[in-house]
């Protein structure tokens, strides 16, 4: 029962507020900080932190839900949101010391300060060794440089976990994530990128000369930000698997209503069979996802190891994604083909979801290595 | 400290549903439920009410077990707890029964207590009754259609919009309203209140025998009324096509429709056509 009504609290805000202005966030590439500022007191930017620090405390499948509901409406809020949520706020959740959660977690749960994940550099990515961003100890600071790219929430965001290592020479065992304020001396957002879709998120590199940060910022030890990356990815993967899962929604519901409404040979296009047959598969689809998705949700709830399912889930999600909004662009036929119908902004958005949070070539990694440490 | 009992009720939440020939009423089981608009926009009044005098506000829905969804709600938004109605013999009430119904609930569930805000109707059924009759059942003094709400020592003095006049009256509490959704529009759901509220709310579910009624006074057994028939009207729309290049189609429109696109933008286009 409890999902069920977050799903209708979160559908009708989505409906209410997000679904009149989402084609033209997109169009304008928009962030909207107006559905922001009423998403607040809604605690939609802390959806599963502790109460304590601001949080609604929800469990896994609510948080999967509400940001496919979100992403239903608007897959661009709902990226803002998964990677606020999963791999911002989240990362500081598990393995910041309590005075850090206290510092940084209640501006980021209330929303004034939007999260961001900086792993991607031009040599790093689906390589999480590869960061060359370094941050060299000088007394009680560490002082950073290097470049992020394709950074989501780039242009919105208050802090930004970076990740960057203190050893140039040993890379692989001196990864580090610090947590960097916007204010913070040296750190400039770059331009926002002019991407084929989540064109209301401003997706931007991020610059980072000679910053200063405090030691007291570095979330857990030298050393353990590849750790913290993937724990925060598995995470991650279940919220791009949601927003996947909401795009792929979306598309299908726009997709059965016009084959009802469109007539050709003097019938509803849902009359033949082959579309027939494309709507059956797309329900099929979404409904699989949706349950692997739920699985692994509920995996990572009874706290047993996830990584996998996460994987499983984001795989197919996205895949999904991407089928479906393709056929429902097809079904709509030159229509869909038009900005006048939301699937060609479906198809668009979806695309990505295949891309970040690790590749789908990298998620097919994570499950062939739990299969084949499985014994036989 | 002020005591306020609220009645929602929970409606489809699409106007397209499947109903039980064989008696009349819509099959709800089948659909998604909300709660009833106007009955969030009294649950709103209460809590602003709240909000400015402080006090408590129970809230009271009657009808399946799933309506319990209705109240988890009303307690994410703000009411303190939740009294479910449940009991197959209290199914297919009729406004009257259904009023009865809630007023021994009320009496049992919230004694002493000093004002009861229902929704002015439902969009399932626009009847607005059941407001008004649950004033005469409880025996206090009632006004339905409010906007303004504004609680004094023992008083409530209310504004509401009647025959295209504004009335303001007062009445002693305990009293009744109903309120419509013109100036209580709801806040959007807590995620935070909801997840609270399933983790931990009070909530109790009463059944006919709780409330020692009789089960021949209740349900659609003690309901005077019947429901002969209930339908989606039809609308019979003729859609007319006008083709031909994009001049054309507008020559056409106003050739067929000068009379009434002239009453539209206030012109006689027929006079100042021959102009």
């Amino acid at each position: 029962m409890k999902h069920k009504v977050v799903r209708k609290a979160v559908r009708m805000f989505a409906e209410a507020e997000l679904a009149p202005i989402a084609r033209d966030i997109d169009r304008d590439a928009r962030f909207p900080w107006e559905v922001v500022e009423k998403m607040r007191p809604l605690q939609f930017f802390g959806l599963q932190a502790p109460k304590a620090y601001g949080g609604a405390g929800m469990d896994s499948i609510s948080y999967a839900i509400t940001i496919e509901e979100i992403s239903r409406a608007s897959a661009a809020v709902g990226l803002c949101l998964t990677v606020h949520n999963s791999v911002g706020v989240y990362p500081i959740v598990r393995f910041g010391t309590e005075e850090q959660k206290r510092k940084f977690l209640p501006a980021m749960t209330g929303g004034e300060r939007i999260g961001a994940f900086c792993l991607t550099e031009a040599n790093a990515g689906s390589d999480a060794g590869g960061v060359e961003t370094t941050a060299i100890r000088d007394g009680r600071d560490y002082i950073i440089n290097g470049t992020k790219i394709f950074v989501s929430n780039g242009g919105v965001c208050g802090m930004a976990l970076i990740f960057a290592v203190t050893d140039p020479k040993n890379p692989q065992r001196s990864t580090g994530v610090f947590i960097v304020e916007r204010n913070a001396p040296g750190f400039t957002v770059g331009e926002i990128e002019d991407l084929c879709g989540m064109r209301a998120n401003p997706v931007s590199s991020l610059f980072l000369e000679e910053c200063r940060v405090p030691e007291e910022n570095l979330l857990g030890r030298p050393g353990d930000g590849i750790k913290i990356g993937l724990t925060a990815l598995d995470t991650g993967r279940l919220g791009i698997a949601a927003q996947a899962l909401g795009l792929a929604q979306a598309a299908f519901e726009d997709a059965v209503r016009y084959s009802k409404e469109r007539q050709q040979f003097r019938k509803p296009i849902s009359s033949f069979q082959t579309i027939q047959n494309y709507l059956a598969d797309m329900a099929t689809e979404v409904d699989a996802a949706r349950l692997l998705l739920y699985r692994a949700c509920a995996v990572k709830d009874s706290g047993r190891p996830f990584s996998a399912e996460a994987a499983m889930a984001k795989l197919y999600c996205s895949a999904t994604a991407t089928r479906v909004t393709n056929l429902a662009v097809q079904i709509h036929g030159g229509y869909g083909y038009s900005k006048e119908y939301d699937v060609e902004r479906y198809f668009r958005d979806a695309k990505v979801t295949e891309i970040y949070e690790g590749t789908s070539e990298v998620q097919r990694m994570v499950i062939a290595r739990a299969v084949l440490a499985q014994r036989t | 400290m002020l005591k306020m009992v609220v009645c929602i009720k929970q409606v489809p939440m699409v106007s397209e549903l499947p109903w039980d020939p064989a008696t009349g009423t819509l099959q709800r089981d089948l659909a998604e439920g909300m709660i009833n608009p106007a009955c969030r926009s009294a649950l709103e009044a209460a809590i602003r009410i709240k909000a400015a005098k402080g006090g408590e506000i129970a809230a009271i829905t009657m009808g399946p077990p799933m309506a319990e969804e209705v109240l988890r709600e009303a307690i994410a938004l703000g009411a303190d707890r939740g009294v479910l109605l449940t009991d197959p013999k209290m199914a297919g009430a009729d406004t009257a029964v259904t009023s009865f119904t809630l007023a021994r609930a009320i009496e049992k569930v919230s004694p002493g207590f000093d004002l009861v805000l229902c929704g002015a109707s439902t969009s399932d059924s626009e009847t607005a009754q059941v407001g008004p009759q649950l004033a005469e059942e409880l025996a206090i003094p009632g006004v339905a259609y409010v906007d303004e709400i504004e609680i004094q020592d023992g008083t409530v003095r209310v504004q509401r919009i009647s025959d295209h006049f504004l009335e303001t009256l007062e009445m002693d509490l305990p009293g009744l309203i109903t309120v419509t959704t013109g100036l209580h529009a709801p806040h959007h759901v807590p995620l935070g209140g909801l997840q609270a509220a399933f983790d931990k709310a009070d909530i109790v579910s009463l059944a006919a025998e709780d409330l020692g009624l009789d089960p021949e006074r209740i349900g659609l057994k003690g309901s005077a009324t019947r429901i002969i028939n209930v339908y989606s009207p039809t609308a019979a729309k003729k859609n007319l096509v006008l083709t031909g290049a994009p001049k054309r189609v507008v020559e056409q429109l106003f050739e067929r429709f000068d009379d009434k696109i002239g009453g539209a933008i206030g012109k006689d286009l027929k006079t100042d056509k021959r102009a």
